[in-house]
């Protein structure tokens, strides 16, 4: 029998960590999510049931999975367009205190804690807020409930943008000055450099930017919860509220399931979408 | 040994070595499930003489939303649950006597319960007393007369017309255990049995966009109230009276055509396997009836204390009702089936009623 | 390009910094200015009383310093195993001999790809079942899956200059692999490490969802107690808070800046991705 690698022996702790850690309970939770509930008792009634994820399938759950998206892919595309001319700034500002006055603040916001900051969003563009003109200009009034939306936004918006700002900084400084140089020295002007040569280098790091971002906030129930109003719902809010509201556990099982599903396909199909785009 | 019983270790070191020259006898740890708000403020200056006085460490767990998501939350981990009180209501009491959860409370243990009318305690099948009554209080309908203007509100029917859209504040179906839609069912002529005629009133307060925010607990009801940019809720007497102390309110306690709801809040002693721990949880339950500290307790909620020898705050006269007023204008529902339905009616909410409010 | 476009553009890539800064630093300058409100709840901006009650509230609720020591140590605890756990897997996968190695990578990146409330509430129902009931064990076993991810990579990407021959060389000189993965891989991934065990650490500390879960009455970190005192108990004391930690944050990225330059901290984290 051929000897197995040494490396694969050092998979071992990281293995046991996956199965046990997520293996195992994502196996539980697939096992509850096939029980009946019992309304007014915890005990999961007998046999199989595919009920759980029938329910879902009910056009309001559509609506809130779409809506989660939504805001989502809203989040991810704000925070790539803010986040690139900051990071370019942060790794190309002729200043030295520009540069690290940025870096500063994006790995400080990386560091403070998201219940804070989005509490301070809560007080800064909240209907009462000095920000909540601003907020206005969406089109929909911050004293109207459709303005939660606006605020989860912006939320998820102050969460993402740091974090892909960072992975920014990193594609940029991988590529070197000398090609914008090439390209000045060439008769381009220095915008002209950085749109025609370093943005195309930089678009693999801006799609997985992107989708980093819509990971963090489709998976993200903070937000909703502190800022929705009641009114945001996403699918995170939906099975928190079976958890630890209504004790329904296996409805909370399925849908924890779907949005497993829904997550790695968005995920792991958009970046098989984006590679061939970029291709 | 686990945490508690190493921090239980570590309070009686600290304890003989820094504390008075007369013995201490060793305090038991309680955990005690509390509401947010003006509940918790006048509960932890009286847990904290409780500490001094005897030596107990009290540990204060808040409600994250209505008492009920507790049942939920620990249902699961039953017998291992690590709360000894639990601050709850009518509903709640119900659905945990009926998980068996509650050890019953006698006054021979506890003599304040003596000063407490028979009618407030809820009993279990042997007719053992099973709460702890501290309050009554109750559920309405009320705004703020200071934004509304033009004709008052006497009927919730008026809640329809186009002024007060994105100005109501309602509950989640899981607070107050539903009442809402009891409310609104009673409007047209329903109950929480006939619970249909409440949905569709709620469907069309929704659809005309009236509805402006969805509060989960007395803190969210408080801060949304106190912003300027709703005018009306549905809610308790505690977070009314918060309300209140800020700005002109006036409660809708005597509708012709609709009830106000009453129950009892208070404590439930939680069954465990430590005998100490339980006596301990039922002096410091005893210590919430006297009189005194019932009456201390009752004033910042706005609720009617239950020990006969307390004061009622004089602010709260409006919300109470005369004998022969109680028929006419307050409803007492069956809580123990509105318990039964909170799943139900969740699920209805999220598919019928929250997009309505987003698309609104 | 017309040359003319030039200066626009430049300004408008500038005027696109400056908002997105001021986006990111105007709501905490907000809650700083509210933390001095005298008012009893959220009013309209600006306040006109000032006072330090919430200050006092912050410091009187001990709720707040015991859950600050419970994340660092959960923090420290899951950090130190995600990084050890992880280090080992980065070497693992990229050694070029190990078969599989994509569908390794890819598998030890799906946690951060699983929502964290799905891994809260599986663990939670898994931990039950396998009878571990003690909350701080179950806080670290989820901090150290949602943090393995980060390490891993961190540890992988400061691999990927590492010259196979170089390990071989040592191997040819008579060491074991083992020895030879101390030696020569180690310290080249050292950088790795050191920013995966920080980002670790950091995600750890302010993780809220999986904690959520996990957590009890008795074992709340910091975030935990964050949401339940104002999930229950919403006033000011929360601006307070924010700005406890913009200060903090300050001090700690001025302490990093010092220690290790703001500048290389930001490309290694930026390795997170």
């Amino acid at each position: 029998m051929r000897r197995l690698p040494f490396a694969a022996w050092l998979l071992l702790p990281g293995g046991l960590a996956l199965l046990l850690l997520m293996g195992g309970p994502v196996a539980v939770l697939l096992a509850e999510s096939l029980r009946p509930f019992v309304p007014g008792s915890m005990r999961p009634g007998e046999g199989l049931t595919l009920q759980n994820y029938r329910d879902l399938l009910a056009p309001a759950y559509l609506f809130y999975a779409w809506e989660t998206f939504r805001i989502g892919l809203i989040v991810s595309a704000l925070s790539v367009l803010g986040a690139a001319p900051l990071a370019f700034a942060a790794v190309r500002s002729p200043r030295p205190a520009v540069r690290k006055g940025l870096l500063a603040l994006l790995v400080g916001l990386l560091v403070m804690s998201l219940i804070a900051r989005l509490y301070a969003i809560e007080m800064a563009w909240g209907s009462l807020g000095p920000l909540a003109p601003i907020g206005a200009l969406t089109g929909i009034a911050p004293r109207s409930p459709r303005y939660a939306e606006v605020q989860v936004a912006i939320g998820l918006l102050h969460f993402t943008l740091p974090v892909v700002a960072l992975m920014l900084v990193g594609a940029f400084r991988a590529l070197s000055p000398r090609l914008e140089e090439a390209a000045a020295s060439l008769g381009a002007t220095r915008a002209d450099a950085v749109l025609s040569v370093v943005l195309p280098l930089a678009a693999p790091a801006m799609v997985s930017g992107f989708l980093v971002a819509l990971a963090m906030c489709i998976s993200n129930f903070i937000a909703p919860l502190l800022l929705g109003r009641g009114v945001v719902v996403f699918t995170t809010s939906l099975m928190y509220t079976r958890f630890a509201d209504i004790g329904n556990y296996p409805s909370g099982a399925a849908i924890g399931i779907s949005m497993l599903l829904l997550s790695f396909a968005v995920v792991y199909g958009l970046a098989a979408l984006a590679r061939r785009a970029l291709r | 040994m686990d945490r508690r019983q190493l921090l239980a270790a570590m309070a009686a070191t600290a304890g003989s070595s820094a504390g008075p020259v007369f013995a201490q006898p060793r305090g038991e740890q309680l955990l005690v499930v509390m509401w947010g708000a003006q509940w918790i403020e006048v509960c932890r200056p009286i847990g904290e003489e409780w500490m001094r006085a005897t030596g107990d460490r009290i540990q204060w767990e808040l409600h994250a939303g209505g008492a009920m998501a507790v049942v939920g939350r620990l249902r699961p981990l039953w017998p291992r649950i690590q709360q000894n009180l639990i601050a709850a209501w009518d509903p709640v009491f119900d659905a945990m006597m009926e998980a068996g959860w509650m050890e019953p409370v006698d006054p021979a243990e506890m003599p304040a319960l003596r000063e407490i009318p028979d009618i407030f305690f809820k009993k279990n099948a042997q007719g053992q007393r099973m709460t702890v009554p501290l309050s009554t209080a109750g559920a309405f309908w009320g705004y703020r007369t200071d934004l509304v203007s033009g004709t008052p509100i006497e009927s919730i029917e008026q809640l329809l017309e186009p002024r007060f859209r994105g100005k109501l504040c309602v509950p989640v179906p899981v607070n107050l255990s539903g009442l809402l839609m009891v409310s609104l069912a009673i409007q047209r002529g329903g109950n929480e049995r006939n619970i249909e005629p409440g949905w569709q009133f709620l469907t069309e307060l929704a659809r005309r966009g009236n509805i402006g925010r969805v509060v989960a607990n007395n803190s969210e009801m408080i801060s949304a109230m106190s912003a300027g940019d709703l005018s009306v809720a549905f809610w308790n007497t505690g977070g009314w009276q918060a309300v209140r102390n800020r700005f002109p309110c006036r409660l809708l306690t005597r509708l012709t055509d609709n009830k106000g709801f009453l129950f009892n809040e208070g404590f439930a002693v939680m069954r465990g396997d430590n005998p100490a721990r339980i006596a301990a949880a039922k002096r410091f339950a005893n210590h919430f009836a006297t009189a005194p500290i019932n009456t201390r307790y009752n004033m910042p909620l706005g609720s009617g204390p239950t020990n006969v020898n307390s004061q009622a705050a004089e602010s709260i006269r409006d919300i109470f009702y005369t004998p022969e007023e109680l028929p006419r204008f307050a409803y007492i529902p069956d809580y123990s089936f509105m318990a039964s339905q909170v799943d139900a009616w969740t699920r209805r909410w999220e598919q019928e009623i929250t997009p309505l409010i987003r698309r609104a | 390009m017309m040359r003319w476009l030039d200066l626009p553009l430049r300004l408008l890539a500038r005027a696109g910094v400056l908002v997105t800064v001021l986006f990111l630093l105007v709501p905490l300058v907000v809650a700083c200015v509210l933390s001095f409100d005298d008012r009893s709840f959220l009013g309209p901006f600006p306040p006109r009383e000032w006072s330090l009650r919430w200050y006092r509230g912050f410091l009187d609720n001990p709720a707040y310093m015991d859950g600050f020591w419970m994340s660092v140590q959960v923090a420290l605890a899951a950090g130190a195993a995600a990084t050890i756990i992880g280090t080992l897997a980065a070497l693992a996968v990229s050694d070029p001999r190990l078969p599989g190695r994509a569908v390794w990578e890819a598998l030890f990146l799906s946690p951060k790809f699983v929502p964290t409330v799905v891994i809260g509430f599986s663990l939670l129902v898994f931990t039950a079942r396998i009878g571990i009931f003690d909350p701080f064990t179950r806080l670290v076993l989820g901090h150290t899956i949602i943090t393995l991810p980060f390490t891993m990579r961190a540890v992988l990407a400061s691999l990927i200059g590492l010259r196979r021959s170089h390990m071989e060389a040592a191997m040819s000189l008579g060491a074991t692999e083992a020895r030879a993965l101390w030696d020569v891989a180690v310290p080249a991934a050292r950088s790795g490490i050191v920013a995966g065990a920080a980002m670790a650490f950091v995600l750890s500390f302010d993780e809220v969802a999986v904690s959520l879960f996990l957590s009890d009455a008795f074992t709340q970190t910091l975030p935990i107690a964050l949401v339940a005192e104002m999930r229950a108990n919403l006033n000011l004391t929360i601006a307070a808070v924010s700005t406890v930690f913009l200060a903090a944050t300050l001090l700690l990225v001025l302490l990093l800046d010092r220690l290790i330059g703001i500048e290389r901290l930001a490309g290694d984290v930026g390795a997170r991705g």
